[in-house]
């Protein structure tokens, strides 16, 4: 049990009298930092939440966009960073389960799953390249028994998770804005828990996920059960379709405890429950361990007394076990009862709404110095860095791992992972493009523009597809926020999401904060990971192959930002310099660009610069179509740099753009015309790379060379170290 | 030196669920008229030919090497390794 001492005063004051020991329990769990963000929702409230598109009802764990003609997307994402950390499989399927069910409590079918993955050094540490390897097969298994497409993520490693893991999933459904829940109960409901038994797995899961991972605390492990997850979404839809349900709650942290007190809280109402009701995995549970157990695959379900019958009917013909819990009551008690006998009888509202921290912040010590260039030893021979960047696990292709995933089952997908985001089709007409992507190096040296930085990437790999971002979704990893220094680097990471996300107008539709992710080396990179959502309405980006004689052009400025870069962490082993800087207004007027050309169909293919920058957005443009380049580097706009600096710079709001020699001049008048920065930097063609500056070759290498190590060298080295 | 035959089985431990096992009780065993058995659990074994000097030794052998390859996960699951002459 995770209660400061503080806390046990104050809800003894509270409720005027000693708590029992079940009471402790669920307050135990729901005023963890996991359940009660009761660091970070202060704060929290800075972000916009709201706009044109967004449906806002009470009760919802996931957020809900309207995209037109009677339909709706829902949208969420979580972590499992702990228990994927001691048990990688199980850890990282139940994540994807979690997700999936918050996207089925607003009554809408999961069409897609995303994972962010991060890990130690694989390249020298087995237990990374363990954690690594499990953890995609666990989400492989699950989703692909689902029938859910996994489409799209990122794979990150770096030496800040040692011994540790950051499994992020996001989940996004679909479905008629008429069939949403709407939350609601009246005295005399009745209490429908549905799915999996309650077992002893998982207990005190989520004071486990705010307490530092310690070796011998490491007991909450849940075991994944995929059929039983796609039984429930089955179910629960049919039941939705014959209007049986009245509110509906997914059982995630802190299991009934906080599924019940969090639902009888936002309806108003209060709830009786027997925990002889509750259908159990072994005998002899006590009801303090009823009561917090996280057992996977379960549902919480408010219905009405003359629609019962019709939902055991429908649990039935799946086979899924319910049972009848308790009742609504009137008044906000939470009253939990084992036969006759009181186990628990306590106010909902107390329960729901920790007590609210103010903790202290303060700038990090190592920031005053961090940005401070180093002069680093000049490289001889380009070529050669390139091919261990293009190895390098970060920018290798990540096919090993999306090619384990089913990403093409529900026949949505119409642009595939690999791309800069996937394209799922929508029943409307419409497509939706969904990118998360995350960037630790960078948000090290500078968290505020680092997380700006990681939003406004999001934004350019959905504008890529052609489409316009609506919504967002933030997840905030952080270590142990006691530490002021780190609930410094939180608060500044927030501010620059808000910022932006005001800008833009992009409205925050769900998140999640992850705290006290720490390693046994210490605090974990400030690692916020963003979500964009973006919409197109008639036709996406389907860039067709990449032909002899088409040019390559380059949006935006190159400015002297390597701090964070691959190039400098990679190839130097140095952390620090310049970290990367979007301007808004730059940042706008590209974005803009780049979608009413996409729209206008002159250009063939968009890719941005991130990771690698220049040379590796390049590259890979390169390899994925099996064709040569020449490109000039005294032709990119920007600062007069140096050669490996134009190369690797990893300056955000940067595109390129493929365009036959016939629609150049068009291009070309429309860049003008929005007084963009660009310069057509290259001609697509033969079977070598090559990057020159005035007469000297830097970069001189064969397509398939350079396809085969980008390829392969990531399975290779998970596969044989 | 003997040669011994090692069993190691590898289930979940005692109170964490296992779905195949449910699975196979509730929708084989069960379906037909099989009423008597109340419970199924799953299992992986692998079965170890080795070179020892005793039946202790190889039994010792067999777990360290099962540890240091992280042939099961000790959060999560049970072992019990059986070795024969």
């Amino acid at each position: 049990m995770s209660l400061e001492p503080q806390e046990i005063v104050d809800l003894k004051s509270k409720i005027g009298r000693e708590p029992t020991s079940t009471e402790l329990q669920i307050v135990a769990a729901e005023w963890s930092e996991h359940c009660s963000y009761k660091s970070s929702k202060k704060h929290l409230k800075m972000l916009p939440m709201t706009g044109p598109l967004v449906i806002s009802e009470k009760g919802y764990d996931s957020g809900v966009l309207d995209v037109g003609d009677g339909y709706v997307i829902t949208a969420h994402i979580e972590s499992h960073n702990h228990p994927s950390a001691v048990e990688p499989y199980g850890g990282a399927a139940t994540g994807v389960g979690g997700v999936i069910r918050d996207i089925l409590s607003a009554g809408t079918r999961p069409i897609a799953i995303f994972d962010g993955l991060r890990f130690g050094n694989i390249e020298k540490d087995p237990q990374a390249r363990w954690l690594f390897k499990n953890a995609v097969t666990g989400i492989a298994d699950y989703g692909n028994c689902l029938g859910i497409p996994t489409i799209g993520g990122e794979v990150e490693f770096d030496e800040c998770y040692s011994n540790y893991a950051l499994v992020d999933v996001a989940a996004v459904g679909f479905g008629k804005k008429e069939n949403l829940i709407k939350n609601h109960a009246n005295k005399g409901d009745l209490v429908v828990l549905m799915g999996g038994a309650t077992g002893r797995d998982g207990i005190g899961g989520s004071q486990f996920a705010s307490d530092s991972l310690e070796s011998e605390n490491r007991s909450a492990v849940q075991i994944p059960d995929p059929f039983i997850e796609k039984l429930i979404i089955e179910a629960i839809l049919e039941a939705r379709n014959h209007h049986l349900i009245k509110a509906l709650k997914d059982l995630g942290g802190g299991g009934l405890s906080c599924a019940l007190s969090e639902t009888a809280d936002t309806l108003g109402i209060g709830i009786e429950m027997d925990v002889d009701k509750v259908h159990t995995r072994e005998p002899g549970m006590d009801p303090d361990e009823i009561m917090i157990s996280e057992s996977q695959e379960r549902m919480l379900i408010i219905t009405s007394k003359q629609k019962l019958k019709k939902l055991q009917e429908i649990c039935k013909k799946f086979r899924i076990a319910c049972s009848v819990i308790g009742h609504v009551t009137s008044g906000n008690l939470l009253h939990v009862k084992k036969g006759n006998k009181t186990f628990a009888n306590i106010s909902t509202e107390i329960v729901a709404n920790a007590p609210l921290l103010d903790r202290t912040s303060k700038k990090p010590a190592y920031l005053e110095t961090i940005q401070k260039e180093k002069k680093l030893r000049p490289i001889s021979n380009f070529s050669k860095t390139m091919m261990a960047l293009i190895s390098s696990p970060n920018i290798a292709s990540k096919i090993w791992v999306y090619g384990q995933y089913d990403h093409e089952v529900g026949i949505r997908t119409v642009v595939k992972p690999g791309q800069d985001a996937s394209v799922l089709r929508l029943d409307n007409g419409k497509f939706l493009s969904v990118k998360i992507d995350g960037n630790p190096k960078h948000c090290y040296i500078n968290p505020r523009e680092g997380a700006i930085g990681c939003f406004e990437e999001a934004c350019r790999n959905v504008v890529c597809t052609g489409a316009r971002p609506i919504g967002m979704l933030d997840h905030l990893q952080f270590g142990n926020p006691e530490n002021p220094e780190i609930f410094w680097t939180f608060l500044e990471s927030l501010k620059g999401i808000t910022d932006f996300a005001k800008y833009f107008k992009i409205p925050c539709i769900g998140g999640k904060v992850s705290l006290y992710n720490e390693t046994p080396a210490g605090p974990i990179k400030p690692t916020p990971l963003i979500g964009v959502l973006g919409l197109i309405d008639k036709n996406s980006l389907i860039s067709p192959k990449v032909e002899d004689e088409d040019c390559l052009i380059i949006i935006g400025d190159t400015k002297n930002e390597l701090g964070g870069s691959e190039y400098y962490e990679y190839i130097h082993h140095f952390v620090g310099g310049n970290c990367p800087i979007v301007d808004f207004k730059e940042s706008k007027r590209n974005m803009e660009t780049v979608l009413h050309v996409i729209k206008k169909g002159i250009i063939k293919n968009a890719h941005d610069c991130s990771k690698g920058g220049l040379a590796v957005g390049a590259f890979e443009l390169c390899m994925t179509n099996q064709i040569g380049c020449q490109i000039s580097l005294d032709k990119v706009p920007g600062e007069k740099l140096d050669s490996d600096k134009i190369l690797f710079s990893e300056s955000h709001s940067r595109y390129l753009l493929v365009v036959e020699k016939k629609n150049f001049q068009k291009l070309e008048t429309i860049l003008q015309k929005n007084k963009v920065s660009y310069r057509m930097i290259g001609k697509f063609g033969g079977n070598k790379i090559q990057f020159n500056r005035g007469k000297k070759s830097l970069i001189d290498l064969s397509v398939d060379k350079a396809q085969k190590a980008w390829i392969n060298s990531l399975r290779e080295l998970v596969l044989n170290g | 030196m003997a040669t011994y035959t090692v069993h190691v089985t590898i289930e979940n431990k005692p109170g964490i669920s296992d779905p195949e096992g449910e699975t196979i009780l509730n929708d084989l065993v069960l379906k037909g008229s099989h009423k008597s058995v109340s419970k199924i659990k799953t299992a992986k074994m692998l079965k170890f030919t080795i070179k020892e000097k005793d039946k202790k030794t190889a039994g010792k052998k067999i777990q360290e090497i099962c540890d240091e390859l992280r042939i099961y996960n000790p959060m999560v699951s049970k072992v019990t390794i059986d070795v024969f002459d």
